[in-house]
């Protein structure tokens, strides 16, 4: 459940360390966006010397989620933080590793690119 | 073509037949189950050309090979995904060398794709990604993902060095790190010990 005003970490190593969700992307009166959902968002801290600047906007992927996430077979996953990837107007993600656990629904929702380079895929 | 068309014919006719044999039922509910029939005979016909073409897989890799040969796609690797991963069987990277080229390995890909399934009542084709900037094209078929590159964006990502090396490597650190672990090593501790320029 992530709305405007939520703070993501950043699982990529794109530069950035954490952002701000200020708006879903998909529908016009969304209230919550869910794994693999595209929001608009803020950069409230990066690394240093990096291309990505603090209080720059962006756009990322949700792919963690504290709500749970509930599959047809009754299995249920939830995680430890709620974490985005950054990724371009065009859907390439910025960086170029991805770091930690990933849904498989990802895959279904067109984010193949993400998944394949993630670790480990849940 | 012809002999989907000729499978049809004979099952509607078989259809009609089995309408035949069954004067019980009305002429008004005769004529949908013609129609059921028909329906399933389409159906049957599809599942029986499918598995010439694999129901599974979209693409295999042989194919695969020869089409992006045939394209002249610079550099083709074939990954095998490991076991524990149920990503994928197989990963196939290649470059284009140009944005174009990359759109167009793509296109040749999804061609093929529906080449296979031609007459059939619905076409499965694979999920694309990407295709409207040709920079990286992933084509998903299932068990065989196969990712066409820019060749910048190629160095950029490096998806060769996640897929092959990392897995083969990081198995053969953990063995080592293993036994070091069991191994007691006695913490040195250099808080008593004099300082040397003194001595």
């Amino acid at each position: 459940m992530i709305q405007p005003q939520t703070h993501l970490n950043v699982a990529d190593n794109s530069g950035a360390r954490e952002l701000m969700c200020i708006r879903i992307i998909g529908a016009s009166n969304r209230r919550y966006a869910h794994i693999g959902d595209v929001i608009v968002a803020v950069i409230k801290e990066a690394v240093p010397n990096m291309p990505l600047k603090r209080s720059e906007v962006v756009r990322a992927v949700i792919v963690r989620t504290r709500k749970e996430l509930k599959r047809e077979n009754g299995m249920i996953i939830r995680y430890d933080d709620n974490a985005a990837v950054v990724i371009d107007q065009e859907g390439n993600p910025k960086g170029t590793r991805i770091f930690g656990a990933i849904a498989r629904e990802l895959r279904q929702l067109n984010f193949t690119k993400i998944v394949s380079l993630a670790p480990e895929v849940l | 073509m012809s002999s989907s068309f000729l499978r049809i014919l004979s099952s509607s006719a078989a259809a009609l037949s089995r309408w035949k044999l069954h004067p019980a039922a009305a002429i008004g509910i005769g004529l949908p189950r013609y129609n059921r029939g028909f329906c399933s005979s389409s159906s049957s016909v599809e599942e029986s050309s499918t598995p010439s073409s694999g129901k599974t897989e979209l693409l295999n890799l042989e194919e695969v090979k020869k089409i992006l040969n045939d394209v002249h796609a610079d550099d083709i690797k074939v990954i095998p995904v490991p076991k524990h991963y149920d990503f994928a069987d197989h990963m196939v990277i290649a470059t284009g060398r140009s944005e174009w080229h990359v759109r167009n390995i793509a296109q040749a890909l999804i061609y093929r794709v529906k080449q296979k399934q031609k007459g059939a009542k619905r076409m499965v084709l694979p999920n694309v990604e990407g295709q409207e900037v040709g920079k990286w094209i992933v084509i998903d078929s299932g068990n065989l993902v196969i990712h066409a590159l820019d060749e910048k964006v190629r160095a950029y990502y490096n998806l060769e060095e996640i897929w092959s090396s990392p897995k083969t490597s990081s198995d053969l650190e953990q063995a080592p790190d293993l036994e070091k672990a069991f191994v007691k090593i006695r913490p040195k501790n250099n808080s008593k010990k004099r300082p040397q320029p003194k001595a």
